[in-house]
């Protein structure tokens, strides 16, 4: 093989999630009745900044070799927080602040270290009691739904106040600022972890622990901050969901772990730590997205949906095992 | 003898009932490259971990230019300027040549008052170091998983020269290279010493032992089993330290 198709070929083998999405979208295109749209793309990505950015919080930590199945329970726990702060019905207790948009700082603030802290617990426990990230955030997964349904008694807060919901409503080039704040996220993080030592440590922690604890890396510290960073992004994406529902319920968000797994996998991150990017996810998860959209236009039950993204997860997983057996090839 | 860099002095380590270093005594001088012997499960590569510190010592103390010294981490060893190579394990496959060279103390340049990684200043040291020990990798940029064992331990060997520090410990660092590159490996040795860092040298070729150090130290079941300079003893004497036959400083048997 000359070292030219070689190069093309690890280019795709790097990008194959990208040209899995660009011939998903294509054949929907082609094949579904109105879905080449310039709505229907800006409503893709539209519908996907939630899970994107909780999936960004969930790569960070299966990148360093880790475990966080915590993120949308954090979410969740997180909307109601700003939802019972800054809801004018249900169990909102309506809070005004002067002037009104004060309200978008301290709300998003709120988000972020209720799901920081939480993070920050979630790292604590796993680094120096050095048991599995798995089984931690596991628990988390359930007592923090629980507290969730503790603090609102199972009811739920609608209407949230205007100024904050403004960021779901005002649109810039046809996307709302939710979105925009979901694409900016994923472009501040894919340059963080490509460009920065803190982004190459968590890689190579997620390589080799050993190795690094060995070259002096402060793998400890780094962890917790990678626990800490999962749990306020997923505090930002419960902030999102808050905005997107203009409220919170008890069950909010239920069900989007499972995605935002399957778009970290779809992405190309391996759930053995070290390898995987950040953009790889994002196209994962508008992959999910553009699916999505596709069953909604061809007036498929939404029950299909469950099928085919677990389905989807099997071929990411198999296409995985089939991508390292054609590098090993290329070595 | 010149001044010593590092004394170590009735260290122990216990593990459980389980005594794995019974107290440790004995000095690397300054440019000076000793040569650490025993057999498997003598405590060696324990001893490279107290003073690297991969693990804190049960007792006894150590001097390091004079001072009270007990690396609590390695990143504390590194700081201190102590390198480690070891035989195992201490490089990340999933990054690139230039990534592993520079593990734990990356280039940066400030963007925007953000460290940012300087991955062309890197590339170019790495290029330059790599290429006055004579390994040949085809790309700094590939994953060092498609790397061959003699050549991912030609990186470790030319990180800890390019490095140096004050003392540079290396844990069977040529298992996996061909016998061009072990020549090379201990010139490097050689060279890293006439600098005036401190070599210790773990190894289980007596041939290596004799042509790179300037005095062996056998270690055998937790102690000090001999501690002689390389032009006073001869493999065979040291054989008998390391087995046993011989105490040390007793003479030969018979």
């Amino acid at each position: 093989m000359n070292p030219r198709t070689r190069q093309v070929l690890e280019f795709v083998l790097d990008n194959l999630v990208w040209f899995m999405l660009v011939f998903v979208l294509v054949v929907f295109s082609i094949f579904v009745p109105n879905y080449f749209q310039l709505g229907i793309f800006a409503n893709i990505i539209e519908a996907s900044s939630v899970l994107g950015v909780m999936s960004i919080g969930l790569a960070l930590v299966i990148i360093a070799g880790h475990m966080d199945l915590s993120v949308e329970s954090v979410a969740a726990l997180s909307a109601m927080a700003v939802g019972i702060l800054f809801c004018s019905a249900g169990i909102g207790l309506g809070i005004q602040l002067h002037p009104g948009w004060l309200m978008v700082p301290v709300s998003l603030l709120i988000a972020l270290i209720v799901g920081g802290i939480i993070g920050a617990l979630n790292g604590y426990l796993v680094v120096r009691l050095k048991m599995s990230a798995f089984i931690i955030t596991l628990a988390s997964y359930i007592w923090v739904r629980g507290l969730v349904l503790v603090i609102s008694g199972g009811r739920s807060a609608q209407d949230l106040a205007p100024a904050i919901r403004w960021f779901g409503i005002q649109r810039l080039l046809g996307l709302p600022l939710t979105a925009w704040i979901a694409i900016s996220c994923f472009v501040v993080f894919s340059l963080i972890m490509a460009k920065t030592p803190f982004g190459r440590h968590l890689v190579m922690i997620g390589g080799n622990e050993t190795a690094t604890f060995r070259a002096g890396i402060r793998v400890n510290r780094n962890l917790v901050i990678a626990f800490i960073l999962a749990g306020a992004i997923a505090g930002l994406a419960g902030w999102l969901l808050a905005i997107r529902t203009s409220g919170a319920t008890a069950n909010l968000g239920v069900g989007l772990l499972f995605n935002a797994f399957a778009a970290v996998v779809i992405g190309g991150v391996s759930l053995k730590g070290g390898v995987g990017t950040l953009p790889g996810v994002y196209a994962g998860v508008l992959l999910l997205s553009a699916i999505n959209t596709a069953i909604n236009l061809m007036g498929l039950p939404a029950n299909f949906t469950q099928v085919i993204h677990g389905l989807l997860v099997l071929a990411a997983v198999l296409l995985d095992a089939f991508k390292q057996t054609i590098r090993q090839r290329l070595a | 003898m010149s001044d010593p860099l590092l004394v170590l002095d009735n260290v122990t380590k216990n593990y459980g009932a389980i005594e794995a270093l019974k107290g440790i005594s004995f000095s690397i001088g300054k440019g000076e490259v000793v040569a650490l012997l025993g057999d498997n499960g003598a405590g060696k590569s324990t001893l490279v971990k107290i003073i690297a510190g991969g693990l804190e010592p049960t007792s006894g103390r150590m001097l390091f230019e004079g001072k009270e010294f007990l690396a609590r981490s390695p990143a504390e060893a590194k700081a201190a300027g102590i390198e480690t190579v070891y035989q195992d394990l201490s490089l990340c496959t999933n990054v690139d040549v230039v990534a592993n060279f520079f593990m734990g103390r990356e280039i940066t340049k400030k963007v925007l008052g953000v460290p940012v990684l300087d991955e062309r200043a890197m590339e170019q040291v790495v290029q330059k170091a790599l290429a006055s020990a004579g390994t040949r990798i085809p790309s700094l940029r590939t994953n060092v998983e498609h790397l061959s064992g003699g050549q991912r331990q030609a990186i470790e060997l030319n990180r800890f020269v390019h490095f140096g520090g004050k003392l540079v410990l290396l844990d069977e660092p040529f298992a996996a290279l061909g016998v061009e590159q072990t020549r090379r490996g201990l010139d490097m040795i050689r060279q890293v010493a006439s600098q005036g860092i401190g070599v210790v040298i773990i190894t289980h070729i007596m041939q290596q032992a004799f042509q790179v150090a300037d005095r062996i130290v056998v270690i055998r079941q937790g102690v000090v089993a001999g501690d002689v300079a390389r032009n006073k003893t001869s493999p065979d004497a040291v054989i008998n330290m390391i087995t046993g036959e011989t105490l040390a400083g007793a003479g030969p048997a018979g």
